[in-house]
């Protein structure tokens, strides 16, 4: 019996870094670059469709799939009921079937309750049908603490599901990275976890109005430096960037790398820059225990044991439940005053 | 060909079942479908089922027994087949079923091991004991290593490599992490010193003998890098405790002044007094050496002459009020050699046992474990002695912060004029290295006077 | 039906031998089910079931071959050894699996209505064709999934048909000791606005007339039904299952209604086919299970490197995150996407 896979349509795709695509850029937020990214896509592929909750009528719970209701109609963007093992499980359906669904998760906290589905149906297909059956589908929403929304609401998923093979799992830090990673994540022929933070949404950035579409597993180093690299992904990249800044007054220069995808993860660009500054600290907005911070500090000391100057420091989400209190949940996150303890630890100069 | 049937698995983890009813007897047809048997598992008693129509021609299995999954309980003759045949067949070797031959011979065998056991379970117990000890080891790996502090070297994976690559004996390298840990910077200061070292010896090959001096003291600006001759030869690693040395000696001999004053002290006395006592003390196993009256000898003299147990403070001078006397011991060759300064604290108000006995707890100490950073600090004063190799006379450096030190000889008999009179005495020279911002010469001659008293008036040191 | 009875009989041997690995759920008696219900279907309509598969799997089609090396773990398997015995998967013949979680493939039936609708009138612009069946036990009724599932056809005029094989047990649980209103299941399916019937699953013709009827209504109303299909399962849940929880008088009652023997005498009540045919079939289908055994047993091992295939479309080479354990350095990753086949639904 011959395998047959499920029909991707990635040919020739434009995989550039957007800064190189040159061309003329707007300032549009980070909920505008994920939505021009998922028109662009349904513009191009009918097969292409949103489906989730509030996603139509309401233009979205956080205004991501605001006025595509009004270009593609209720057939392509679709409102669910709350009912997310349902809605993610007929998804894979239609997967199946041969469709690309994006399906959204208001936040991923919901998704805990679709755990089998996108678990045990989305990334097991492939293997369970000996290579017959693939699932192109897209999973995204807002992941980490959206701000006070206390602990059920505030997951930060990939600690919990970066630890299963089949998913790719994307997480940007930036407007222009959202669309061309949500682009590539569309085409994809495997299942795609989008990772959004709802306190991003509406981060502005400078976006190419050309096409472009970001590969998985290729890091972007966003600040160069020599003395300790800055592992991160995601919100927490940001936090990177602004402790470099402070490091620097301090005479600690930062490398700081945002690893964009955590599966596929691009150890070739960390181990590359941690062989030069001997120093890594890894930043990761999960819980430490069983983390993708502590398997990416893992790899770091397997594959530069001998260019360590020291342990791999980590900064992650304290080790309790997220706490409502705005004072409390600031302290509990990876922030700009860990980070930087952290470093300055690392290179020896706490 | 006639059907065997075989203990069926009927549950995911069975590995053996026991046979409780069996349903059927020999001679009785059977059908696909119909229930031969009643069989024990592991979980429950469930039903054997037959999967074939025709005769149930033996039972291998008597009720009661139980047998491993697989082994082979009844034969079954299909349409055709004689009862009685395969019976006989099957009961004796199998028969023809060449599938099934080796089955039911096999497996009596595993399913009793108790008469094999014996001979087979020892080497199997002697291999596993070691697996065993292993994991045990590597359960505990890392744990007991922290709480040795000694000897154990931290040096961070990069500092090690780059120490390899650059040609640094990664133990001379003084670590400034935490615990000590040698890491990249300290490495890295290393290889410039070592640089900066090559660079001046690479100027001294080049340069003509007259322009050596000039260049020698360029040198005296980093007393720590001597230069050194362009002579073949081998480069003998420094230590911690050489660089130790090094650097406090340098210190000593070059920002203290120095100046010697020496005098010899009639020994017979203080011999024969040592000599009665350790023959009273043998049977408690004391010997007292000649060095602890010395220490004696020094405190007591330290006490009248507080100077002696002062330091120089830059603005002022420090007066310590406990008279702690450091013992200098050298260690032996195959403990990497080196000197290190034993301290007998409170030295004035211990008895010449307590001092013998401190003394020899710190000797032996430092010659097997290494003293401790409490042993050997807080020293006031320092009492070097070589007289046991020999030596009549010699001049020692003073141990900062101490503002003096003395350097014994031996005790040797050699002439002596006594009351006029040529006799033969014991005499040993000492020699006090002296720090002048602290102690003047009179000072010092008086200091001796006093030692003197206690040395050759012995009795005085004992009460 | 004698295909799906021999082959698991000969499951239950070979399970017995060890030669079947895991669990294992057999079919016996509900042979009637699966070869009506597909008998009544196109074959381009999809059919999605839980984890007593086997069945479905040959009434669709598959070869008694892959379907048995499948469990005996070779790569001769329809998965190549990677699904085993719960994880029947037939590209070909538009089988999506039997799958192991209880209900879950409830969502994945509506889901797979919900494409084939999707493809037939929003790309191609023309009327829905296809139905899709999606099975499960009486038992996954309670599962909170099959609710949401159910709502979502009723919602989106899927045209699903959820027929769950009411055998009396999930797994040694009567029915009416788990689930409510177990005396008129319909009742679930009234809730979500689903077409409602009750079949005979002991009866392949009824099977086939009554699933017929429904699955042409769905396909000409786009919309979903359920069924509640009264059958009997002959053994246990799976093979550790003793069966204390109900009494041999029982299974005997339901075994002299055994599908297949009343099969065969309506046939040769009418005389369609003879004693002769009869044994010719069963010998026919005898020697098919004999050869799937044999062919199973022969079928290589799968080698170990199928161990990193098939975990990703659009693998990522040797990293960390991909389908590979060990990452062998270099500074830069290289993507192999590729350009594939589909172009169906490009604007």
């Amino acid at each position: 019996m011959t395998a047959v896979l499920s029909s991707g349509v990635m040919s020739n795709p434009v995989f550039r870094e957007p800064e190189t695509l040159g061309g003329p850029t707007r300032e549009i937020e980070f909920r505008d670059a994920i939505r021009e990214a998922m028109s662009e896509e349904m513009r191009r592929d009918k097969r292409v469709f949103l489906l989730g909750e509030e996603v139509a009528q309401y233009d979205g719970a956080y205004k991501v799939s605001k006025g595509m209701l009004a270009e593609f109609g209720e057939r392509r963007i679709i409102d669910t009921p709350i009912s997310e093992s349902g809605f993610a499980g007929m998804a894979i359906g239609a997967a199946m079937i041969g469709l690309r669904p994006i399906c959204e998760f208001m936040s991923w906290s919901f998704s805990l309750v679709a755990a089998d589905p996108i678990l045990n149906n989305a990334p097991k297909m492939l293997y369970m049908s000996g290579g017959q059956w693939g699932c192109p589908i897209v999973f995204r929403g807002n992941d980490g603490a959206g701000g006070q929304l206390g602990s059920t609401h505030s997951w930060c998923v990939e600690g919990l599901y970066s630890n299963v093979p089949g998913v790719k799992i994307v997480i940007p830090s930036c407007p222009a990275d959202a669309k061309g990673l949500m682009k590539t994540a569309i085409r994809d022929d495997d299942p795609v976890f989008f990772l959004e933070s709802e306190r991003m949404l509406g981060n502005k950035g400078h976006v190419p109005e050309g096409e472009y579409l970001i590969p998985f597993g290729h890091a972007a180093v966003r600040r160069r430096g020599t003395d300790c690299t800055l592992c991160s992904w995601g919100r927490p990249v940001n936090f990177c960037l602004e402790a470099a800044e402070i490091l620097a007054k301090e005479g600690i220069s930062c490398e700081v790398i945002d690893l964009r995808t955590i599966r596929p993860l691009d150890m070739p660009t960390v181990i590359q820059s941690v062989r030069k500054t001997n120093c890594a600290v890894v930043v990761d907005q999960s819980w430490s225990f069983s983390s993708p911070g502590g398997e990416l500090a893992a790899l770091i000391h397997k594959h530069c044991f001998d260019d360590l100057d020291n342990f791999v420091y980590r900064v992650h989400s304290d080790d309790v439940p997220t706490p409502y209190s705005s004072k409390l949940e600031q302290e509990y996150l990876p922030n700009v005053r860990k980070i930087c303890e952290a470093v300055r630890a690392a290179t020896y100069r706490a | 060909m006639p059907i065997e049937l075989t203990m069926p698995r009927l549950s995911d983890t069975m590995e053996a079942g026991t046979v409780i009813k069996w349903n059927v007897k020999e001679g009785d047809a059977v059908r696909s479908g119909s229930v031969l048997a009643d069989i024990e598992t592991d979980k429950a008693t469930m039903e054997m089922q037959c999967f074939d129509d025709g005769k149930l021609a033996a039972i291998l299995v008597e009720p009661g027994k139980q047998v491993k999954v697989g082994t082979t309980i009844a034969l079954i003759a299909l349409e055709g087949e004689d009862v009685a045949s395969v019976k006989a067949g099957g009961g004796k070797s199998g028969g023809g079923a060449t599938a099934a031959a080796p089955a039911p011979a096999a497996k009596p065998a595993p399913a009793a091991p108790a008469p094999v056991a014996a001979p087979v379970a020892a080497p199997v117990a002697a291999a596993a004991t070691p697996v065993v000890q292993t994991e045990t080891r590597h359960g505990m790996e890392g744990f007991p290593s922290l709480e040795d502090d000694g000897p154990r070297m931290r040096v961070s994976p990069v500092a090690r490599r780059m120490a390899e690559e650059q040609g640094v004996d990664i133990r001379t390298v003084k670590g400034t992490g935490p615990g000590g840990r040698v890491i990249k910077r300290d490495v890295e200061l290393a290889i410039e010193n070592k640089a900066s070292m090559k660079t001046a010896s690479a100027a001294a090959a080049t340069i003509s003998p007259s322009q050596a001096l000039a260049v020698s003291t360029g040198g005296v600006q980093t007393p720590s890098a001597p230069l050194a001759l362009a002579l073949p030869g081998r480069d003998v690693a420094l230590t911690g405790m050489r660089q130790t040395i090094a650097r406090r000696l340098v210190e000593s001999k070059t920002t203290i002044p120095h100046y010697q004053v020496t005098m010899k002290f009639d020994m017979d006395r203080l011999i024969d007094l040592r000599q009665s006592y350790n023959e009273k003390l043998k049977s408690s196993g004391v010997k007292l050496s000649v060095n602890d009256f010395l220490v004696r000898a020094c405190a007591l003299a330290m006490a009248e002459h507080p100077y002696f147990n002062a330091s120089f403070a830059g603005d002022h001078i420090r007066i310590h009020e406990t008279v702690n006397i450091g013992v200098a011991i050298s260690l032996p060759e195959e403990k990497g050699g080196g000197l290190v300064v034993g301290v007998i604290k409170d030295a004035d108000h211990k008895s010449l046992r307590q001092i013998s006995a401190d003394t020899k707890t710190l000797a032996e100490k430092a010659r097997t474990k290494g003293l401790s950073v409490q042993d050997m600090s807080d020293a006031t004063f320092t009492i070097s002695n070589l007289g046991m190799f020999g030596v009549e006379h010699f001049t020692a450096i003073i141990n900062p912060p101490n503002s003096a030190i003395l350097a014994c000889g031996a005790a040797v008999q050699q002439p002596v004029v006594r009351d006029g009179q040529l006799v033969v005495g014991t005499q040993m020279q000492a020699t006090l290295s002296l720090d002048h911002r602290v102690i003047d010469g009179a000072m010092a001659a008086q200091y001796l006077a006093s030692l003197k008293e206690f040395i050759e008036e012995p009795e005085t040191l004992v009460v | 039906m004698h295909l799906i009875r021999e082959f698991e009989v000969r499951c239950m041997q070979s399970y017995q031998e060890k030669k079947i690995g895991g669990f294992c759920h057999v079919y016996i008696g509900q042979e009637a089910v699966a070869v009506g219900c597909t008998a009544a279907m196109k074959h381009e309509d999809p059919i999605v079931t839980a984890y007593r598969d086997h069945g479905h799997a040959l009434a669709r089609g598959m070869t008694s071959r892959a379907c048995m090396a499948e469990m005996y773990g070779k790569v001769g398997g329809c998965a190549k050894g990677k699904g085993g015995s719960m994880h029947m998967f037939d590209r070909p013949n538009n089988l999506y699996g039997g799958h192991g979680i209880v209900g879950a493939q409830t969502p994945l039936g509506a889901g797979l209505a919900f494409g084939t609708k999707y493809e037939d009138e929003v790309i191609n612009g023309g009327k829905n064709r296809r139905v899709t069946l999606a099975f499960l036990g009486d038992g996954a009724v309670n599962q909170g999934a099959f609710y949401e599932a159910m709502n979502l056809a009723g919602l989106f005029d899927l045209p699903v048909i959820f027929i769950v094989e009411n055998n009396g047990y999930s797994m040694g649980t009567a029915i009416h000791r788990g689930t409510s209103m177990s005396h008129d299941l319909c009742i679930k399916g009234r809730a979500h606005g689903l077409k409602e019937a009750t079949m005979d699953g002991m009866d392949v013709l009824a099977v086939y007339h009554d699933m017929h009827e429904l699955a042409e209504w769905c396909r000409a109303n786009s919309r979903p039904a359920f069924v509640d299909m009264k059958c009997y399962r002959y053994k246990g849940h799976s093979m550790s299952d003793p069966r204390k929880y109900r009494t041999r008088e029982e299974e005997e009652r339901h075994e002299s209604n055994d599908p297949i023997g009343k099969y065969e005498q309506s046939l040769l009540a009418h005389g369609v086919i003879t004693d002769e045919t009869i044994k010719s079939i069963m010998a026919s289908c005898r020697e098919e299970v004999r050869d799937a055994i044999q062919f199973s047993n022969e079928s290589p091992e799968p080698p170990m490197s199928d161990l990193y295939t098939d975990v990703f479309v659009e693998p990522w080479g040797r990293f960390p995150g991909s389908s590979q354990p060990d990452f062998t350095g270099g500074a830069t990753n290289v993507c192999s996407f590729r350009a594939t086949n589909g172009k169906e639904g490009l604007v």
